[in-house]
Order: structure tokens, then C-alpha cells, then sequence
């Protein structure tokens, strides 16, 4: 009976064995092969027996399925084709023998190296920035742009309204602010903004900033809509549509 | 502001030589720390060259006005920090054109952490497992993602973070220096903060001590030469596997008065 190996980084991290049913890979935790990564839609692709071929679907995914490299709506796989989801893939195993017994069937994995190794990056590394590619496309449609923006409400500041878009957005006098404090006493940095990819977090200045009337102890992740407070300076953070 | 730095590198328990390498160049306030790996003391060369590139082309960026940029500066990053980065892609350039001639340097190859401060702002350059982290007002913060299998695993939730610490797939990198004729370089910048501590070290010390014993040191320790001492201490004190390296920038406040403001004056600071 031949099988699917689900891999990460060249390591397997999953078998699984293909019956007549078909086989689900998606994000969502029902799957057959669920892979939890924001890269991968909820129901991603299926994997099935046709009249003793082996399909694979693409079940019109944002990012895509590729075999072998090439993104496929619908391919005929071989042994030893690899389908690429996101930043795994599945490799196609017919000649495995059905006889192995469960427990048996350990993990296949690297070698127990000592010493470091580097893994050649280079395939993962095409298909990942071929994704997100497609990923950047998809975010220029209008309607999901979103221009994370703070907003004065109060205190002395050279502007009404900022949008943020460096990865580090200073607020204070200091002549790296962008948010350029007002005054005699305001500090040279009263805080800071930060961009990672999951977000944007507030951190400390000088002073010690308060999010929602709540004072942070530490780098704090904005939502949309918060409300923050540092010295006599009150800002709103949105998300601008 | 002003800072106070201490470094410190030791072969640790088990190895014969010292593969890690830092330069510390407090007057110029750059920082750069380096673990090599490859066979026949191949490792210690590559992460030479590393040290020694990232030092030269910053300088020579600062003295000279603007040598050959490597790579694309990136938008939203200052000036300082695309400096630094493009001095991570000089680096793999000599280390992977060192390798190439040379059959007994085939596979060499380093990681990097570097980190450069103006002003108040600290750069920030990074490629493999070698870390930074900032300690601020108690909260202690890494600031690096590391690029290893293991680290790649937890971020798309496969292995938890204590998995991840006992996995043996630990060495294994997804990016380092001079393995290829390009490198994707991390590049990030933050403002600095009065009492702040930024540690760069390699992973002879995160994988022998733990977040809290380099944090409680860290804060223990009010002299930079002391901690970095101390953390290469505790390293060899738990098994000291491998070479481990520390280097420790501490940020001071400017001294209040009149006095003071006056030298500053002087000196043209604000």
C-alpha cells in the first residue's frame, strides 16, 4: 500500500497510509494531514486513488499547491513526486510495503549529528518566496489593505495623524522620532513601536506607556482600536482600511 | 547615554579548539560575535573572517563615507542598519570565496550576531543560532529568531519550545555564512533605553544556561566584564559542551547636574 510523508525542513514529521478513501491536507485540525501554519488554507488539497493512479487536488487554496516545483490545479502523481504545501511537503511513496506493522513504522529522521550542518535551502527557499509571491498579490486587493495608523487625540505633537511604516516607529524629541513630541519636558524617546511579522508591539521609552489604561511591563501587541497613553500624549492605534 | 561593554569567549569542557570569535569595539560601539563550523579548523577561520568583514566595512562605511553596498537596502530600516546588514553579505561572500579554492575549507562555514549603536538606536544583524537578547526593566527578551531546523519546527508549532530544547536535530541550520554564494540576512533596529543590557552569545551558553540564570546574572552583575566572566562561568560549571562566547552592552545614563551638562556641552553631545 503506498504512503504519504509529510516533511518539514527535510525531516518526516508524518506517515500516512493511503486506503481508498481519499486524504485531506488543510490547516483545519480534521484533516487527514492537518498542517497547523497560517500559509495553508483550512482545506488545502486531496490526495486520492483513481482507477489505480494517484490524484492530487488542489482545493482552490490561496497560496497554492505545487508539484515537483510547478503550482497544478490537478496532477497525476509518480512515486517519489513531491507536493509542496506552504513550507511542507508530502512525498509520494508507492513502493512501500503495507506489510510493516504500525508500530514498527519508526520516524524517519536525520541522522544525530554533533557537529552543525546547514540544509540546502535552496528548493524550499524558491518555493516559499514563489508563495509569498502570491501572498503579495493577494494582499494588494483593495479591501484588505491596512494601514495600521496612529491617531492623536491629545498632547502637543507636530501631526494630527501618523501611518506607520518602518519597522521601528520612535515617539519623543529626539531627532529618530517620527512622532514628533512638542515641549520643554517631553522626553527624547517616551516610547517605541515595533514591526513583527504578527504585528505591531509597544515597548518602553523613557517613559513607561499605558495601553488601555493598563501600564506594560514589556514589549505589548497592538489590536486595532487601542488606546495609548505616555506621558501628556494620548494616541489612538488603528488599523485604516 | 553611554555604554559599558565586557566580552569574554572560552574553548568550554569538551572541545579541543575555539571555534567561536568576537570583536568588541566599545569606542565605536559595534559589537560582532561569530561561531564557526567545517573540519580542520575551518571553523575558526570562517568565523574570523566574519568578525574582522563586519568590523572593516562598518568602519570604512563611517571613515570613508560610503564603500560598495551588498545586497538591497531595505525600506523601513534606517540607513545604520541597512549598513550593518549589507556588512553580514560582505561576509559570506569572503567566507564562501575562501571555501571555494581550498578542498580542506570545503563546507565551512559561520553564523553572526552583530549589533551597532548611534545615538540611541541599536542595530541589529543576524544569521544562524548565535543570539541577542535584551534585558529591560526585568523583562528578558530575545531578539533574534534563530534560523535552525528546530527553531523553524516550534514556529510552525510541530515541537514545543521543551522539544525543541532535548531535540537532537539541534545543530542543524537553515541559513549560515559562506555555505552559499548569497545569504538572506535578519536585519532589525530599536531605541535603547537607560539600564538596558543587550547580550550577544552563541549557543555554547543558551544551550548549557537557562533564560532565567543568564537574566538573574545579567541583573546581579552591574560591571559588564563581571557578567560576560560570570556567564562563561556558568556555562563550563554546566557541562561546558561547547565553545561559548558572551558579550555584554550595558546602558548608562548620562550623569544629572550641572557639571555634567556642561561637559557634555563641551564635548558637543547632547
Amino acid at each position: 500500500m503506498p504512503r504519504l510523508m509529510l516533511k518539514f525542513e527535510g525531516a518526516v514529521i508524518k506517515e500516512v497510509p493511503l486506503g481508498n478513501r481519499p486524504v485531506t491536507v488543510g490547516r483545519a485540525p480534521d484533516n487527514d494531514i492537518p498542517i497547523d501554519n497560517l500559509a495553508v488554507s483550512n482545506y488545502h488539497a486531496k490526495i486520492y486513488d483513481e482507477a489505480n493512479r494517484l490524484v492530487v487536488e488542489d482545493l482552490s487554496s490561496l497560496n497554492g499547491t505545487f508539484v515537483n516545483g510547478l503550482r497544478v490545479d490537478r496532477a497525476m502523481l509518480n512515486d517519489g513526486d513531491s507536493i509542496e504545501i506552504g513550507k511542507h511537503n508530502i512525498v509520494v511513496d508507492q513502493e512501500h510495503d503495507a506489510a510493516v506493522p504500525l508500530d514498527s513504522r519508526r520516524k524517519v529522521s536525520a541522522p544525530k549529528v554533533d557537529e552543525t550542518m546547514v540544509l540546502d535551502t535552496k528548493v524550499r527557499r524558491q518555493m516559499f518566496e514563489q508563495a509569498a509571491a502570491l501572498g503579495e498579490h493577494s494582499q494588494l486587493s483593495p479591501g484588505r489593505m491596512r494601514v495600521p495608523t496612529l491617531v492623536v487625540l491629545g498632547g502637543r505633537t507636530d501631526r494630527k495623524e501618523y501611518q506607520l511604516i518602518d519597522k521601528l516607529t520612535v515617539i519623543g524629541k529626539s531627532s529618530m522620532a517620527s512622532v514628533k513630541l512638542r515641549g520643554w519636558f517631553a522626553p527624547s524617546v517616551a516610547a517605541q513601536i515595533h514591526k513583527h511579522d504578527d504585528g505591531y508591539y509597544l515597548g518602553l521609552g523613557d517613559r513607561v506607556p499605558r495601553v488601555n489604561g493598563q501600564t506594560i511591563f514589556g514589549p505589548t501587541k497592538l489590536n486595532d482600536g487601542d488606546l495609548i497613553a505616555v506621558g501628556r500624549v494620548r494616541l489612538s492605534f488603528r488599523y485604516r482600511v | 547615554m553611554h555604554i559599558e561593554s565586557g566580552a569574554r569567549s572560552d574553548v568550554g569542557q569538551i572541545r579541543k579548539n575555539n571555534e567561536d570569535n568576537f570583536r568588541a569595539e566599545p569606542s565605536f560601539e559595534l559589537f560582532v560575535l561569530s561561531d564557526g563550523m567545517g573540519g580542520q579548523a575551518s571553523g575558526e577561520i570562517a568565523s574570523e573572517i566574519a568578525v574582522e568583514t563586519v568590523v572593516d566595512h562598518c568602519r570604512a562605511a563611517v571613515e570613508n563615507g560610503a564603500p560598495e553596498f551588498y545586497g538591497e537596502p531595505a525600506a523601513g530600516l534606517s540607513d545604520r542598519t541597512n549598513r550593518l546588514a549589507s556588512a553580514v553579505r560582505l561576509a559570506n561572500k569572503m567566507i564562501f570565496e575562501a571555501a571555494k579554492d581550498d578542498p580542506t575549507r570545503k563546507g565551512m562555514g559561520a553564523t553572526i550576531v552583530t549589533c551597532w549603536i548611534e545615538d540611541r538606536r541599536l542595530s541589529l544583524a543576524h544569521v544562524g543560532d548565535s543570539r541577542a537578547y535584551l534585558l529591560r526593566s526585568g523583562s528578558f527578551e530575545q531578539l533574534t529568531a534563530d534560523h535552525s531546523l528546530v527553531a523553524d519546527l516550534v514556529r510552525s508549532g510541530v515541537l514545543t519550545e521543551q522539544q525543541a530544547e532535548v531535540s537532537e536535530h539541534q545543530s542543524i541550520l537553515t541559513r549560515a555564512l559562506g555555505t552559499q554564494p548569497s545569504v538572506q540576512v535578519d536585519a532589525d533596529e530599536q531605541m535603547l533605553v537607560a539600564g538596558d543590557v543587550v547580550l550577544l552569545c552563541s549557543d555554547g551558553l543558551t544551550r548549557m544556561v537557562t533564560n532565567p540564570e543568564i537574566a538573574a546574572t545579567l541583573e546581579t552583575n552591574p560591571n559588564a566584564q563581571k557578567a560576560a566572566d560570570r556567564l562563561i562561568e556558568l556555562a563550563n560549571e554546566n557541562g561546558g559542551e561547547d565553545n561559548v562566547t558572551a558579550i555584554v552592552v550595558r546602558v548608562m545614563a548620562e550623569p544629572k547636574g550641572l557639571l555634567a551638562r556642561v561637559r557634555r556641552m563641551w564635548r558637543g553631545t547632547p
